[in-house]
């Protein structure tokens, strides 16, 4: 390759140019949230609500801690990957990891409560308590997964691999919000794991499946 | 006269635009700065083609860039993960056991290693030996392994390994 060549190719993209409309992370965010009100909506409709919820009641205190604390998770993992779309050199994108640190509160309440009452953790753990809450997260997420993905398909991620991951954390967390509106157990233990589990089931999703795909 | 950043921001909020005039002073300002920029990181025969490919990058991501940021950060940001992919296919070669010819100018060379030099020695000294035998001084994989004492599939090992930690290295930058 030489200077001439690189004249050549100045030309020619110059010559394809066509207007494009920047992309605005406020844009790509108003997907994110049609996504993740359409996988919960989805959820609610087909199964409905947890009883107090559809009676008007408060959730118990510590349900309710768990469900803002990964929402708080879904937020900041979605801002994150959203940033990732919009490439620069010395932008902060791990502000995802603070909100996940938080959310390791969740597991740690529940292996505390376990300790205590060893046979009601082990009832908690069985599958068939709580598999199908996990199934139901992991649908849940594909709202936000997609609206991620499509957003950082057509943005320029620098880091495939790490933003896979937090595209899954995103979509996984988003999907574990949306069941807990579903789930009418207050189970921390029941919660931390098959709630939570959508989370790293989704992230390891992410990181496998997705990153490739994000590759430019 | 080196590009600076408010002319630059300009030309490619023009160059959104469609202006193709705009855009084609942009590329230029791009190429010059892109010469720099590579010219400190990868070995000199391989900084024209990566040149170009960073320029097809811009091309292809032009949506991407904010108009309320700064241009200079988001065109290093495509520059160095067309950097990083280079090295990667570097480290695809190296696990095929293919490996490149040396270098032919010696002070462009020179040059081309200090910035390099800097990452190697974030490295174990066995898996930088090997990349700068092989990757850096054309050394064939028989050679290498003369050289340093370590066996020719420890080298191949060593290359593959070091190469993946580099890219490491400077995706966390």
């Amino acid at each position: 390759m030489s200077d001439a060549s690189i004249d050549e190719l100045i030309e020619g993209l110059a010559g394809e140019l066509k207007p494009v409309r920047p992309r605005r992370v406020l844009r790509g965010g108003l997907w994110v949230a049609a996504g993740w009100i359409a996988g919960g909506a989805l959820l609610l409709w087909l199964f409905g609500m947890r009883h107090d919820l559809a009676a008007g009641e408060p959730m118990a205190p510590l349900p309710m801690l768990a469900f803002w604390l990964i929402v708080a998770l879904a937020l900041a993992a979605s801002w994150s990957a959203l940033r990732m779309g919009l490439p620069g050199v010395g932008r902060d994108y791990g502000g995802w990891r603070w909100a996940g640190l938080a959310a390791l509160a969740l597991p740690l309440t529940a292996l505390i409560i376990g300790l205590g009452d060893s046979h009601g953790a082990l009832t908690e753990m069985r599958p068939d308590h709580g598999m199908r809450c996990t199934l139901d997260g992991l649908i849940a997420g594909v709202g936000v997964g997609a609206a991620l993905f499509a957003w950082l398909k057509g943005g320029a991620p620098t880091s495939p691999a790490r933003a896979g991951w937090v595209v899954g954390i995103a979509a996984g967390a988003a999907g574990a919000a949306a069941v807990a509106l579903r789930c009418s157990s207050n189970d921390m233990i029941h919660i931390a794991l098959w709630h939570g589990l959508a989370i790293p089931l989704w992230a390891v999703a992410g990181r496998v499946l997705l990153a490739p795909l994000l590759r430019w | 006269m080196s590009p600076d950043e408010p002319s630059l921001a300009r030309l490619m909020a023009a160059s959104q635009r469609g202006d193709r005039a705009a855009y084609r002073a942009l590329l230029t300002d791009c190429r010059t700065w892109l010469l720099r920029y590579f010219a400190r990181r990868i070995a000199p025969h391989q900084i024209d083609d990566l040149v170009q490919e960073t320029l097809v990058s811009l091309h292809r991501k032009l949506a991407t860039w904010d108009s309320g940021r700064p241009f200079l950060p988001w065109l290093a940001a495509i520059a160095r993960y067309r950097w990083i992919d280079a090295l990667r296919r570097q480290r695809d070669e190296a696990e095929l056991g293919d490996h490149d010819a040396a270098v032919a100018a010696e002070d462009e060379a020179v040059h081309a290693r200090l910035s390099l030099d800097h990452l190697l020695t974030r490295l174990p000294p066995g898996q930088a030996q090997a990349i700068t035998l092989v990757k850096i001084e054309g050394a064939s994989i028989a050679e290498a392994a003369n050289i340093s004492g370590q066996s020719e599939s420890l080298v191949k090992v060593n290359i593959h390994r070091g190469l993946k930690t580099l890219a490491g290295l400077v995706e966390s930058e």
